[in-house]
Order: structure tokens, then sequence, then C-alpha cells
């Protein structure tokens, strides 16, 4: 009797059970709606190849699906994640490894919800939580490019570094469902038509905010849009300091005008800054190529996000240095860096950038700082020319102290206020970033 | 654009952004002013721009225009250069001799500034590279500048 009714009551327990496994496992698997599942004909006219074109510009595909001077869209790009190292996909049209027989269904559902045929779900390295916004139109564009722009290539998936069972894929339609949204961009009424296009391309296909919005502790961008104060404030990510993109007079874009951020994008260059580290690429790769009204359209967008002055600190204002020419920093200043950025810190603009107001030495973060003198900037290339001048690497000529002492005169002169640089962390750094290492930090999490 | 340079005016075809080293020496034909690294590190492509010392291969021609440049073609031309030189070939600092035309612009614009520098001066504006190492007849030849000891 004792047993019938314990069986009886395991039975009870056991059903709900059963049946919350059986959701989760449908949950997981489950492919999103399309609107495109009932679609058979696709379109690949030229026009909307070339619009498709633009679109992977826009979106910087290449930047992770591509290595350079290997085929494009061919993949293997390595990108470090806390549990292991994983590699951008073949998404070229080849059948067997790339994305050849994907429909415009599969394709939308890769895109902008993170989930390959089957119901694989996609890290979110790469960016659905934020090419969720793409229109209709730029998803069957984009298509179009990758089946007809782009030259198949049989080249094999590497795969991931991480182990089991943390390689398992379904939890991240967990993760989804918390952080990542599920709606295309709406236009916002209220706004003009600029601010809307803007908001588009910084929010989706521009994917701003994988690097400049802060990340909470599971890896998800704190706000996706200007709803969330967090949105585009600045983050901390493998090495660089990607700073605010809000109206912050210190550490953002406060004292940038719309035109200068224009110019910023389309040329690489402007009065207050010069791009570097992981920017250069992107500009390399894609904000170049943008329409000046599409860039207008993001300077009008990114000017409409109010800055916070809390955060911010006290308003930057020039000041003439006072520090004696032999002090540790100033006389290392004086005879590394003076000659482009100039004895009194405001550069050669807009070639060389100014220090004096640099948002790298007034933010509190000193990562961007440290790197980019430790290790130098990349070539930046605009219309296929690369530039005349370049950051020097001073990994082998300046110690840690040294470059400690250098950069604490920089974020202490000409009115900045960063803060001092301690020579730990620019030890730090140079490990981390040392080409020599087992497992530098080459590429990033966008 | 025009540009002048030793108490001269030349037309130059040049991009804005090309270094002005690159048209002193391949455009104007004035190679006394050496290419060393390329990177404002080893200075021996330093010229005068209204009397500071510069390193021309880090210095965009188009913000040059209008200002005058002195290349060590005509530093003799200019009395505390001509000092310089003077005080140069009495110590014989020259080895190979490839960075001294930087070192030289570099001395003169700190004497023209700072006509009796202390040691502390001459080792913060004195940091121009030398391969074969004469930085202590630089310093010997600089401290008798400093001191007006020099017997040319």
């Amino acid at each position: 009797m004792n047993n019938r009714r314990f069986a009886r009551t395991a039975g009870w327990l056991v059903l709900p059970c059963v049946v919350a496994a059986g959701l989760l496992a449908w949950y997981v698997t489950r492919e999103p709606a399309s609107p495109f599942e009932q679609q058979q004909a696709t379109s690949f006219d030229p026009a909307l190849v070339s619009r498709g074109e633009y679109v992977a510009r826009v979106s910087d595909c290449v930047a992770c699906h591509s290595l350079p001077g290997k085929t494009p869209f061919a993949g293997g790009l390595e990108m470090a994640t806390p549990l292991g190292a994983i590699h951008a996909t073949n998404v070229t049209p080849d059948r067997e490894h790339g994305i050849g027989a994907y429909s415009l269904a599969d394709f939308d559902r890769a895109v902008r919800h993170g989930v390959a045929p089957g119901g694989r779900r996609l890290y979110p390295a790469m960016p659905y939580p934020s090419y969720v916004k793409l229109s209709d139109d730029d998803i069957q564009a984009l298509y179009a490019f990758f089946m007809k722009g782009v030259q198949p290539a049989n080249q094999p998936n590497i795969p991931s570094d991480i182990p089991w069972p943390l390689n398992l894929r379904w939890p991240i339609a967990l993760w989804n469902g918390v952080f990542a949204p599920t709606a295309t961009y709406a236009a916002k009424p209220g706004q003009d038509a600029l601010w809307n296009r803007g908001a588009y391309i910084v929010q989706g296909p521009g994917h701003c905010g994988s690097c400049h919005t802060p990340r909470g502790l599971a890896f998800n961008e704190k706000a996706l849009d200007e709803s969330g104060a967090p949105f585009l404030a600045g983050a901390l990510l493998d090495g660089w300091y990607a700073p605010s993109l809000r109206q912050d007079h210190n550490t953002g874009l406060g004292r940038w005008s719309e035109e200068q951020i224009v110019q910023f994008l389309k040329t690489g260059r402007n009065q207050h800054a010069v791009v570097y580290g992981s920017m250069t690429e992107a500009f390399n790769n894609s904000t170049q190529f943008m329409q000046d009204d599409d860039l207008a359209a993001i300077a009008r967008y990114l000017k409409s996000l109010p800055g916070d002055p809390q955060r911010d600190g006290s308003p930057w204002q020039y000041q003439v240095a006072t520090a004696r020419q032999d002090a540790p920093g100033a006389h290392i200043y004086a005879t590394r860096c003076a000659s482009c950025h100039g004895l009194d810190g405001k550069g050669q603009p807009d070639w060389m950038p100014p220090l004096a107001g640099a948002t790298s030495a007034l933010a509190t973060e000193n990562a961007s700082a440290i790197n980019i003198t430790l290790n130098g900037s990349q070539r930046v290339v605009t219309a296929g020319l690369p530039d005349a001048y370049r950051m020097p690497a001073f990994r082998e000529q300046l110690s840690d102290s040294e470059i400690a002492d250098v950069l604490s005169y920089v974020r202490g002169t000409w009115g900045n206020h960063g803060g001092a640089v301690d020579a730990k962390a620019v030890g730090k750094l140079r490990g981390h970033t040392d080409p020599a290492s087992s497992s530098p930090i080459i590429l990033h999490m966008r | 654009m025009e540009l002048r340079i030793n108490q001269k005016a030349y037309q130059v075809d040049a991009e804005a952004d090309t270094p002005l080293l690159w048209v002193i020496r391949d455009n104007l034909g004035m190679t006394g002013t050496k290419y060393g690294c390329g990177l404002a590190q080893c200075g021996a492509c330093s010229v005068l721009v209204d009397g500071n010392v510069v390193r021309a291969c880090v210095t965009p021609v188009a913000g040059v225009v209008g200002r005058e440049i002195t290349t060590i073609e005509a530093v003799e031309a200019d009395d505390v250069g001509k000092r310089v030189v003077a005080a140069w070939v009495e110590h014989q600092v020259a080895q190979c001799g490839y960075c001294q035309s930087g070192q030289v612009m570099a001395a003169t614009a700190l004497l023209k500034h700072t006509p009796a520098p202390t040691k502390v001066q001459i080792d913060a504006a004195m940091v121009n590279l030398c391969r074969c190492g004469t930085y202590n007849a630089i310093h010997a030849a600089m401290d008798a500048l400093a001191a007006g000891k020099e017997t040319a």
C-alpha cells in the first residue's frame, strides 16, 4: 500500500517535470518566426545586390567574417570569450561550409535572431541583439548580396575551443529570452526622419553599442537604445576603453559638432581625435563607406543623447603646463611625444590629435592610453591610401614605470584630469597584449 | 602652395598631409636634412620652423605654409647657427655624421631661445639619437657654447 501511494505521489511529481523539460526543449530549439517563411521566389536584382553590399558595409560584416588577405567572408577570425576562443564562420554562398543552402527565412533568423537552421543558437558575438533592428528590406538586400555578390569559398569552419558542457548552445536561448529584443526598429514619433535614420543605423546595423555600451554580468549590453542611460555611455573592452558617444563634455562627444562627427567617420580624423584601437578597423572597413546623409543622420542622433555630468566630472578647460622640464613624465613627453602632439599638448590637427582635452586623458579608465602607448596605432586606410602619420609602439622602448610616468603627466597636464597611471596597470596590459604570448588579446567581442 | 625655406620662396605641388621632410628632400632636392626613423623618434630630420625645432618627418606640409623654415643648408646664415657649427668642428663632434644636421638644428634652436642653458635645459633639449654615440662630444660642445667659451 505504502509503495503504491509512493509511486502515485512520485508520478504526480515527475509529470510536471517531464512537461517542463519538454517545454524547455521546445523553447530552446524552436526556430523563431520570420516574415519570409512563405516567400518562395527571392529577388537577386543587381540593384538589390548592390544595396545589400552597402548594408553589409554599414553592418561591418567583413570585420569578423573575413581575415586580412584571405577570401572575403570565408570566416576564421578568432574571438576571445571568457569561456574560450570562438571563430567567425564562413558566410559565403558555399553550400557545404557556407550559407549557400540558407533560404531567405533561414538567413533572417540567423542575422536578426541568432538562430541557425535546425534551431542551433549562435553566440552573441554575432551582434544579433543589434541586427534584430534591421528592416525587412535591408535583410532582403543583405541576403541578395551574400547569395549573388559574394564568391563561394569551400573553406571549413574552425570549431570553438570551448569545452563541454560549456559549449552546449541551447542555454543561449534562455539568454536570448532575457536579453535579446525581438522587434525590428520602429520609427519614433516626434523625431524627424534624419534622427530616426540615425537611430536605426546606430542601434541596428552599425551596432555601435557592441563596443561603446557597458555590459552586465551576463555580457549583455545594459541598454540597446536611447531609453536606457547606459546606452553608448562608454565601456572597457579587451584592453581598450570605447568612450562615451553621448554628450559628455569630457569623455563623450559634447565638444564635437555634428559636422565634426561626420568628418571623423568619413575621414578617420577631425580636430579632436584620430581613430585608433578597434575603431581603426571600424573606420577602415565600415564608416568611411557610409553615404554622407547616413553619416549626418548618425551625427544628429548621437547629438541627441544627453551626457551625465556626474560621471563626466568637471568640464575640461585648457591650462598651460606648469610641471618642471626635468620631472620624470615631462622629460619623456618632451623627447618621445612632443614632436607630434606638441609641447603644449595641442597636437597638429587634423593629422596628429591633441592630447590636451583628449578623451583618453580625461576618462578614469586608462586602458586606451596605456594600450596605444605600448602598441601604437594601426594604419588608417582612407580610400585605399594608408595615412602618413601613425602612433609608434613604445613597448620595446619604455619600461612600465616610464610609461606610467609619461601617461600620468599627460593625464594631469593642460587641464586634463584623468588621473595618474600605475606601473602595475601598464605591466598587466603589456602582458595581455604581448604578441609573443600564447593568448594575447587579438580580437574583440563586437 | 608656397613655402618659405631659408629666406627663399618655393612653389611646391604636394598633398596637404605630405611630410615636410619629403618635400624638402624629394621635391626641392635639399638633402642635408636626413630621413632616420620616420616616426619622430630619432631627430635626424630636425629643421627650424619660426626658430623652433620640429621633426620634419611628422610635420604635415600644410601646417607650415606662411612660416619661416630653416634647414641645415642655411644654418650658418644665422649667427647662433654659425657658432654651433664652429663649436661642432672645434670639438670634432661628428663621426659618421648622419644625425649631425639634426643635432646642429636642435642645438641652434636651444641657444636661440636660451643663450646660456643650464645642464638640465641642455639634457632636455638635446635628445636626438646618435648611433655612433657622440653624446659626450655633443655635451662638450654644448657646455662650451653655453659658457660662451668656444674659440672659433
